[in-house]
């Protein structure tokens, strides 16, 4: 099965056409998907911030990471979970936009970053966080996150206007 | 001049014309400086109205974290009051009978009110009580999200 064909499946099964037709339901998952973004992208872009050394820098690295870890995971799966729906909803017209595998393709990358960034730094924080300087490599990451989860928000946002056409 | 009167004759307006006849990707570009200003409004507020529930970053001080990202609300509310003039305008008389578009702007009365009042009092004082600052984060994520929702809701009636 290709992936047209699926994603025709998609818009045709009873989730994707319940969504797309109720008055309420499409617009409270849009609105729900802003809202994680919120939490997501919003709480991460402090700690990215904070890694440029633009956002509290005489604050520990880890004073932001651990407590905001849980809300910003939370705002992902929110995002991604929202994201998902309003994908079905109209899966057979997004599928036939190359922005939209722009997209994906950027959501994949700041995955990768944020996982390296995770596995590499985010656990053994303590160890590089009373430095004078933050390590080349965590500044890097923290830029990579911010231009990397923006190109999302950007080719997100133009979904919409490139499939009315 | 009735509501609906004055919004036709914006419509009509020489500037309205002038938006109206540019690029779709116009009108594109200014969804996305629209979202860009409420992403920087609603990060702070959710921040900060973590820290007020106490359930966020416990160790930097409330009046600190407030200091330190107000200036991305204003930035973010100027980039909001500017593309969504932009939005408006040339279909002014669309949002005439939007129920959401009005009640919009009556909560983001309310969440301006609570901001320039509560939020500034409770996030100025250096230990404030802790009861006025939980009632304060909540209100003031509700007020933003519900803003933000009704927001999203316009273009669906």
């Amino acid at each position: 099965m290709s992936l047209i064909e699926l994603s025709q499946l998609l818009y045709d099964s009873e989730a994707g056409t319940a969504l797309r037709e109720s008055i309420y339901a499409f617009p409270i998952v849009e609105g729900l998907h802003l809202i994680g973004l919120a939490f997501s992208f919003g709480l991460l872009m402090f700690i990215d911030l904070r890694l440029l050394g633009l956002f509290l820098p005489d604050a520990p690295v880890k004073d932001l990471l651990q407590p905001l870890r849980p809300w910003l995971l939370a705002g992902f799966t929110v995002t991604i979970v929202t994201g998902i729906l309003l994908f079905v909803a109209a899966a057979s017209k997004i599928i036939l936009l190359d922005v939209f595998y722009y997209k994906l393709g950027f959501i994949a990358l700041a995955g990768i970053n944020a996982l390296l960034f995770e596995l590499k730094w985010g656990r053994s924080v303590s160890e590089w966080d009373n430095q004078q300087a933050l390590p080349k490599a965590v500044k890097f990451a923290g830029f990579a996150s911010l231009a990397l989860w923006s190109l999302v928000i950007i080719t997100g946002r133009l979904i919409p206007y490139l499939s009315y056409e | 001049m009735s509501t609906l009167e004055t919004f036709k004759s914006i419509q009509s307006s020489d500037f309205s014309r002038f938006i109206s006849g540019q690029d779709h990707l116009f009108g594109a570009a200014v969804q996305l400086v629209h979202i860009v200003g409420l992403i920087l409004v609603l990060s702070p507020i959710v921040l900060v109205s973590l820290r007020l529930l106490g359930i966020g970053l416990r160790n930097q001080p409330i009046s600190q974290l407030a200091q330190a990202t107000s200036w991305l609300i204003w930035v973010g509310l100027g980039l909001l009051a500017v593309s969504g003039l932009l939005i408006f305008i040339p279909a002014a008389t669309n949002y005439a009978p939007n129920t959401f578009f009005w009640n919009k702007f009556i909560l983001l009365g309310l969440a301006l009110l609570t901001h320039i009042t509560l939020y500034r009092k409770v996030t100025q004082s250096e230990t404030p009580n802790a009861t006025t600052a939980k009632i304060t984060g909540i209100l003031s994520l509700t007020l933003w999200f519900s803003v933000a929702f009704a927001g999203r809701f316009i273009g669906f009636f």
